[in-house]
């Protein structure tokens, strides 16, 4: 999925307009230029992960989580601008980590990979149920 | 881009990396000022950077010192214009000319970010790698007098976001043997130098320099190796070597090797890639002189820090060659090519580790910060490691950096910002305040901690010298050398003054209420500073002392030789300025 592809599905769930979000969205500040710029590239996980943090934020107005749950993701400190996109993400169980070990857990976020359409999709119906005062993802939650 | 670019001058090279040679630099204190990252990340606007800085004006806070506001990463178009950086036209309409000059008219000094390698952090691809001399000219022509360069997506390291295989232009490749005039030189037989090498199953392995991003290893002591064999010569003569290797493209094994006799660098380039990390090859032969007598053979890689000092030292003097202005060089690479060994050549600071926060605010949410953690996302992880690093900064060197200020995020109390201020006023770390300073009122708790005259005069009393750590309550003989992690205890830090005074913060570190009520003497203090001290004899010979509490400003005078805290709170300090009364 593209990011204007994301984007607009974005818009389309949550009813909000599409015309004009990306002006709208970086005023409000939950997109960035390079949203509108690259849009026709293929979404990768640390944007989902960014725009969809960012729009918890500025548009359904929900604070942040505590991040330390989070540092079980072994390349969550790769990315010192994504880092905190990433762990309210995934501790809100709006996307999910890879265990990419046979045996045992060796969590993985992979901030630059890509997923296919339908994860995408459910990335923004996961959002759009989360409510002030959810609490974290069971599976993910603190230890 | 087919690998790092020569290095032909040898002041670049690890060799020459206490020498102070590259630059004319001006000795200043700690820079102190504003940053947007961690009040704002990448939401930081011209409307907010203007009401930060009407925010200075109205506190006061640039009559303390403070200074310099900093746009950091998110403040760009994600793409060059015609080839040159562009502000991003929502966040800051007017440009970065126009906000410097709203900067500069109000007293103030500007500061901008950038990275060396080809993108910034935030994934914008307008990062300075083959721009160097156009982006310094703009940034010039922007009258910036401050600048913060970043370390993501560089080539020649396994930075954030770049290639994790770069890591094969970091590491030596895994070496069994040599061989110079036919005979051959075992690796298990030869010196490993510094503390990051070893012998397994044979074959040296991890010849280069740790990572230092992580809090895992200390700074101290030399942070890469080298594997060495003497090689006695009956005369001066040139011959080969071959060098029996394996190489790789991970952190501990790669392709790049350097090969030198003493200090003369005879090969320093990749080697052809091998099967995999343990299937040795031998390589081609490589032309080397040997002196009569005994000769040392260095098998090495120090680019590591090598590109990455070349990187920065290409921005400055692309900065200096654009034009006359005074601008204080923050290097930004996190500590991962151990700064605090060539940082003073190019900078005027140098990031310790990586971030203090990954959970920065924006415009109405505060961040978060932490007192204590496994990373360096903490006040104490950062304290740990620059609390050891005195003697790496100083006037006319530079200053260890463990980052910007998070007092006022959320996780954080006022007791925890308090130490955290007296702590970066010790040990002589720039003072970005990273908060929305919209916040603050003159006189409540916030104002009272980062105006604090007192603890400010500290880190910028003129003699520039970082506090060291002279006793700990953790068992440990050196407490001014080794790295303690284990936050169950209490410091002792001194810091000598110019004029004769001396600065002691005692520190609780744990979480915990502390009765150890530990005591320092002035001969514990005047050893452990030594040369340092101005007004050594004054301060040892002195009947008493007067003694100033620089949180409560109590003043007493005391004929006591030895200095204590009493019971020090969870997370809680004590800083005293001592004056020796003649």
């Amino acid at each position: 999925m593209t990011t204007d592809d994301f984007i607009k599905e974005l818009c389309s769930k949550a009813g909000i307009e599409y015309a004009g979000v990306y002006t709208r969205g970086r005023k409000e500040g939950w997109l960035e230029a390079e949203d509108e710029l690259l849009k026709a590239q293929t979404i990768t996980r640390k944007n989902v992960a960014r725009i969809c943090h960012m729009y918890l934020l500025k548009v359904m107005g929900i604070s942040d989580l505590d991040i330390s749950g989070a540092s079980k993701l072994k390349d969550l400190y790769d990315c010192r601008v994504c880092a905190n996109h990433i762990a309210q993400v995934y501790l809100r169980g709006i996307m999910d980590a890879k265990n990419i070990m046979r045996d045992g857990e060796f969590l993985w976020f992979d901030l630059n990979g890509e997923d296919d359409d339908e994860a995408d999709r459910e990335a923004i119906r996961r959002l759009l149920l989360i409510h002030v005062g959810d609490h974290v993802h069971q599976d993910m939650s603190g230890s | 881009m087919n690998g790092p670019a020569p290095i032909n001058d040898r002041r670049l090279r690890f060799d020459s990396f206490a020498e102070d040679n590259l630059f004319t630099k001006k000795p200043r204190l700690p820079a102190m000022g504003w940053n947007s990252w961690n009040a704002f990340g990448s939401g930081n606007t011209e409307e907010l950077t203007k009401a930060m800085v009407l925010k200075l004006k109205e506190l006061e806070l640039d009559k303390l010192g403070f200074k310099y506001v900093v746009l950091d990463d998110g403040c760009y178009h994600p793409e060059r214009v015609n080839g040159h950086l562009q502000a991003d036209n929502i966040k800051f309409p007017s440009g970065f000319k126009a906000m410097a000059d709203f900067v500069h008219e109000n007293g103030l000094k500007f500061g901008m970010y950038n990275d060396i390698g080809t993108r910034l952090c935030s994934g914008a691809g307008v990062g300075i790698y083959g721009f160097e001399k156009t982006d310094c000219e703009d940034y010039i022509k922007w009258d910036i007098d401050f600048i913060k360069v970043d370390n993501c997506y560089y080539m020649w390291d396994n930075a954030t976001f770049a290639d994790p295989e770069n890591a094969k232009y970091s590491y030596a490749p895994n070496i069994k043997r040599i061989e110079v005039d036919g005979i051959t030189y075992d690796a298990e037989d030869a010196e490993i130098t510094g503390t990051r090498a070893e012998i397994i199953d044979g074959y040296a392995t991890y010849i280069g320099t740790f990572d230092g991003t992580a809090p895992d290893h200390s700074p101290v002591g030399l942070r890469s190796s080298e594997l060495v064999f003497q090689i006695r010569s009956d005369e001066d003569k040139k011959t080969d070597i071959k060098i029996t290797y394996a190489s790789g493209a991970s952190e501990g094994v790669g392709q790049w090797l350097q090969v030198a006799v003493g200090e003369n660098i005879f090969y320093d380039a990749l080697l052809a890639p091998t099967e995999s990390p343990e299937a040795f090859t031998i390589s081609p032969a490589i032309p080397i002189d040997l002196s009569k007598g005994i000769n040392k053979i260095r098998i090495m890689n120090h680019r590591r820090q090598e590109n990455t000092l070349h990187s920065y030292a290409e921005i400055r003097h692309e900065l200096e060659n654009a034009g006359d202005r005074d601008i204080v060089f923050s290097i930004c690479e996190w500590g991962k090519t151990q700064p605090q060994n060539w940082g003073h050549k190019a900078g005027d600071s140098w990031r310790i580790l990586n971030d203090i926060t990954f959970q920065v605010g924006s415009d109405g949410d505060h961040g978060t910060a932490a007192w204590e953690g496994d990373y360096t996302t903490a006040i104490t992880s950062q304290y740990n490691k620059a609390v050891i690093m005195d003697e790496f900064a100083g006037l006319g060197k530079g200053w260890n950096d463990p980052d910007m200020l998070v007092i006022g995020m959320d996780g954080i109390d006022e007791t925890m910002c308090r130490s955290h201020m007296a702590m970066w006023c010790m040990l002589n770390s720039p003072l970005m305040l990273g908060l929305d300073l919209r916040r603050v009122t003159k006189g409540d708790s916030l104002y009272n901690i980062i105006a604090n005259k007192d603890l400010i005069a500290l880190n910028q009393d003129a003699l520039g010298v970082q506090a060291k750590r002279i006793f700990t309550t953790y068992n440990c003989a050196e407490p001014d050398k080794e790295y303690i992690r284990d936050n169950n205890r209490i410091d002792i830090l001194a810091k000598p003054l110019a004029n004769g005074d001396i600065a002691l913060g005692f520190f609780n570190l744990s979480k915990e209420r502390k009765a150890d009520d530990p005591a320092v003497s002035v001969e514990t203090i005047l050893n452990a500073t030594g040369a340092k001290t101005a007004g050594k004899e004054l301060f040892a010979n002195a009947k008493e002392y007067r003694i100033k509490d620089l949180f409560t400003q109590e003043e007493y005078t005391s004929g006591s030789r030895e200095f204590k805290a009493g019971i020090l709170e969870a997370c809680d300090c004590k800083v005293i300025r001592i004056t020796p009364l003649s």
